[in-house]
């Protein structure tokens, strides 16, 4: 905290505004913290408090209008990425798109309190078409909640957090175990997803020559290609390999019950 | 991990009796190969819910 300050002191608000800025725009820095220590010096007079308004402001409107463009332009693709780590990929696109419909524009309001949903809103806001008028009034309330509820912490707390910072050095242990804690439990989450697996990696593969040459040879008609891609079905414009079919994971049982168990199927997603 | 989806279904399929198996690379690598490609049906298209 005493550093936060101390760098705002000299750079003043365009280090306030970088910090909000990358916050905005997913990257994981304290930008609650420095709008805290931005409103503790404020109350201090070192910095003027409509400014520390205007410049956090700012810079989360615009790291947040930059991913509603993203979205935007990428469609579902971002969503069909950031479901790829989901336990049902397949379900995931359509459960959050639903979900984000229903509550979307309070979710607009509260998100950047939310750790994981503040960078996630915009751009689900973008990908579900939310006009672009809209989305910046919503936005801008959501930032005005946030900005005020930290930085006027800081400014009516002030007194409070300079005691606060003479614990920094106890806290500082804290953290460093807790990062030994998150790291040990990033191991262990792969090592599940390894051994979730493995049952997987006895499949045969083909490689595309191979099968190019198949289709070609007149072998197809033994043949099925079908696409179990989640979200390639969600974007105008998407494309598949060609004479293949959907075949919904979600469904799979039921739709292959009255196929013949002679012929060849060659599956594929992204 | 890649080919999580297709190599799950084609492992349940083998285990119904099906002789499946999964595209190495899957579309990126058909398409990175040139290999013919062609539009999604419409039909086939699935609507998420939109603002407008």
């Amino acid at each position: 905290m005493r550093d936060i300050v101390a760098l705002l002191e000299h750079h003043g608000y365009a280090v306030l505004a970088l910090i909000v800025f990358l916050e905005a725009v997913g990257v994981p820095v304290p930008a609650a913290l420095a709008l805290i220590a931005a409103g503790a010096a404020s109350a201090g007079h070192h910095l003027r408090p409509e400014l520390v308004l205007v410049s956090a402001l700012s810079a989360m409107l615009l790291g947040d209008s930059l991913l509603f463009i993203l979205g935007r332009q990428s469609g579902w693709a971002l969503l069909g990425f950031l479901c790829r780590i989901a336990l049902n990929p397949e379900s995931c696109i359509l459960r959050s798109a639903e979900s984000f419909y229903r509550r979307g524009r309070t979710t607009l309001l509260f998100a950047k309190f939310i750790p994981g949903i503040n960078s996630l809103a915009p751009p689900l806001a973008g990908s579900m078409r939310m006009g672009i008028g809209q989305f910046l009034r919503l936005d801008f309330v959501g930032a005005c909640f946030y900005t005020f509820a930290y930085a006027g912490f800081g400014y009516l707390f002030s007194g409070v957090l300079v005691a606060i910072t003479r614990q920094v050095q106890a806290v500082g242990r804290a953290v460093e175990w807790l990062l030994v804690v998150a790291f040990i439990g990033y191991v262990a989450y792969r090592a599940y997803l390894y051994w979730r697996h493995r049952k997987y990696r006895v499949v045969p593969r083909v490689q595309v020559q191979e099968l190019a040459s198949r289709l070609s040879s007149g072998e197809a008609g033994g043949m099925t290609v079908a696409d179990v891609r989640s979200h390639g079905y969600y974007d105008p414009g998407a494309t598949r390999i060609k004479g293949s079919i959907r075949l919904e994971p979600n469904n799979l049982l039921a739709t292959v019950k009255d196929w013949p168990h002679d012929q060849q199927i060659y599956l594929y997603c992204t | 991990m890649r080919e999580a989806t297709s190599a799950r279904v084609a492992h349940i399929l083998r285990e119904h009796g099906f002789d499946a198996y999964v595209i190495h690379g899957g579309l990126r690598a058909w398409t990175k190969g040139g290999y013919p490609l062609e539009p999604v049906p419409s039909d086939d298209m699935v609507l998420l819910p939109t603002f407008n």
